[in-house]
Formats: structure tokens, sequence, C-alpha cells
């Protein structure tokens, strides 16, 4: 059996680990820490909610017809055809 | 003729990969300008050099990546900013900074501050203030949601240094936004029961 990873090594990677940018082997180690561990588990929860926030600064641009119509147009200047 | 084929072979391969990822790039320039008028601007400075430099992506490659690459350079070129080189610690030890933003956060009766919906303009403010080089990090892998080696292949830089700039961009954040809390007199919840005022 594995020994488990302890909170130090887990709060260095927390981060790595909400992005998904660990290996599947570690990504589950720290998924097994998090079950148990009273003291890493609301540090997740704090920088989960910390991340789902800044997630919501995302904007979708408001005219993108009228945005695609104007590229269109300076490309075709340059030479560019749509078809 | 064989001109006129390449050329129409040309645009349509433009139009394929590169206009259509237009709803991307505009997201992202409205992100770098935070205002509509200049993101337009800067959607179309971008297509004109793409368009201009056809010729020089490579197919196969991922041409939003390509695009942004682009886009992110112009900005800076037509906002006249410098890219100025900020000094980055090590990215392990800034989520160890973050768990100490957390604990100080939690003490201080603030541990679910994040979960406030009224943070936002105050998030958005923050992210705004910080050096560029932060806010791109943060910009590309937290609001756009790519990957670190994506925003590693756009800013074109080391996928290391992506990841020292995010964490210490988020670290800021979280350090203005519990300021701001505070200052702005928000209230905090019960403090953890008690702990503090033990003997
Ligand atoms: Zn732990």
């Amino acid at each position: 059996m594995k020994p488990m990873l302890d909170c130090d090594t887990v709060m260095r990677q927390l981060w790595a680990y909400l992005d998904q940018e660990l290996t599947e082997d570690r990504m589950e180690a720290i998924r097994e820490h998090l079950a148990v561990c009273a003291r890493c588990f609301p540090q997740l929860e704090f920088e989960r909610t910390f991340l789902e926030q800044l997630g919501k600064l995302r904007r979708e641009h408001p005219n993108p017809q009228t945005l695609r119509t104007r590229l269109v147009a300076a490309l075709a200047a340059e030479g560019f055809t749509a078809f | 003729m064989a001109d006129q084929a390449d050329k129409r072979e040309k645009d349509r391969r433009f139009q394929e990969a590169a206009l259509s990822c237009l709803p991307d790039v505009a997201r992202f320039a409205l992100s770098l300008t935070r205002d509509e008028p200049d993101a337009d601007d800067l959607v179309q400075e971008t297509y004109l050099r793409a368009y201009r430099s056809w010729d020089t992506f490579e197919p196969g490659t991922e041409c939003r990546a390509w695009l942004f690459t682009i886009c992110r350079n112009a900005f800076y070129r037509m906002h006249k900013r410098e890219e100025r080189t900020v000094q980055c610690d090590d990215a392990e030890l800034e989520s160890l900074a973050a768990a100490a933003v957390h604990s100080s956060a939690e003490h201080a009766g603030f541990g679910d501050v994040f979960a406030r919906a009224d943070l936002h303009e105050a998030l958005e403010q923050a992210l705004n203030e910080l050096p560029d080089q932060f806010r791109e990090a943060v910009v590309l892998v937290d609001v756009q949601d790519h990957s670190y080696e994506d925003a590693a292949t756009v800013i074109g830089v080391p996928i290391g240094t992506v990841r020292s700039r995010l964490y210490r961009a988020r670290r800021l954040l979280q350090e203005r936004l519990l300021t701001y809390a505070k200052d702005a007199g928000i209230a905090p919840k019960e403090g953890p029961s008690g702990l503090e005022r033990n003997p």
C-alpha cells in the first residue's frame, strides 16, 4: 500500500490539482488525501470558490455577428474572399 | 489560373481555421482591453495580421493559440504597453502562501468570503490592477480556461513561468479581496467557534 501524502505536499499542489494539471496518479493520491483530511479540505473549498469567482469574469462578446461582418469587410480590402 | 486556385484554397483554409475561432478571439480581446470598441479594433488588427502572415501558420498546429499570440502581441503594441519582467517565486511556495491567506481569512471569520456574489466587481478591479504579466496568466487560465501548456504557447514562455505567474497572481488577488472585504465592512460570519478567546 502506498503511504498517504502529507498535508504540506497536498497544499503545495492544491492549485495544480484544481486545474487538473497533475499526473493521474498524483490526482488520485491528492483526491484520497482530501477525502479524509480535515485540514486540507476547507482549504480546497476556499480555493475552489475563489477559482469559480474568477471564472465568472468571462464575458462573451455582445455582438459577434456585427464584428464578423466588419472583419470580413476589412479582410476583403486585403484580398480575402469569403465563400 | 493555378494562382487563382491557390488563392481560393488559401481563403478557404483561412475561413475554416481562423475565422471559426472568432468567438474565442473576441472574448480574449475583450478580456485584454475590457472595452468593447477597443476589443473590436484589436480583433480586426489580429485578423489582418493573421491573414497577411497566413503562410507562416503551420497547418496541424492549433490555430486558436496562434491567433491568441498575435492578439496578445498586437495588444501590447497598440496600447504601447511594455512587457516588464516581474520576478516570480517558486510556484509551490505561492501555493503555500495561499494556504496562509486562507488561514488568516478563516481566523478573521472570512473563511467563506469568496462565496459572496458582491465581490464580483472588486475581483474584476483587482484583476485589472495586476501587472500585465500576472493578469494575462489569470485571463488565459482562469477566465478563458486554457491549460498551462496552451497559455505558455500563447505567451511564449516555459510552462513553469506560467505556473509561477499564475499562482503569484492568484495570491495577490486573494490578498486584495480580503483587504477589500475587511475595508468595506463586509460582516464576517461567526469566527471559528471561540478559538481566539481561549486563554
Ligand atoms: Zn491534509
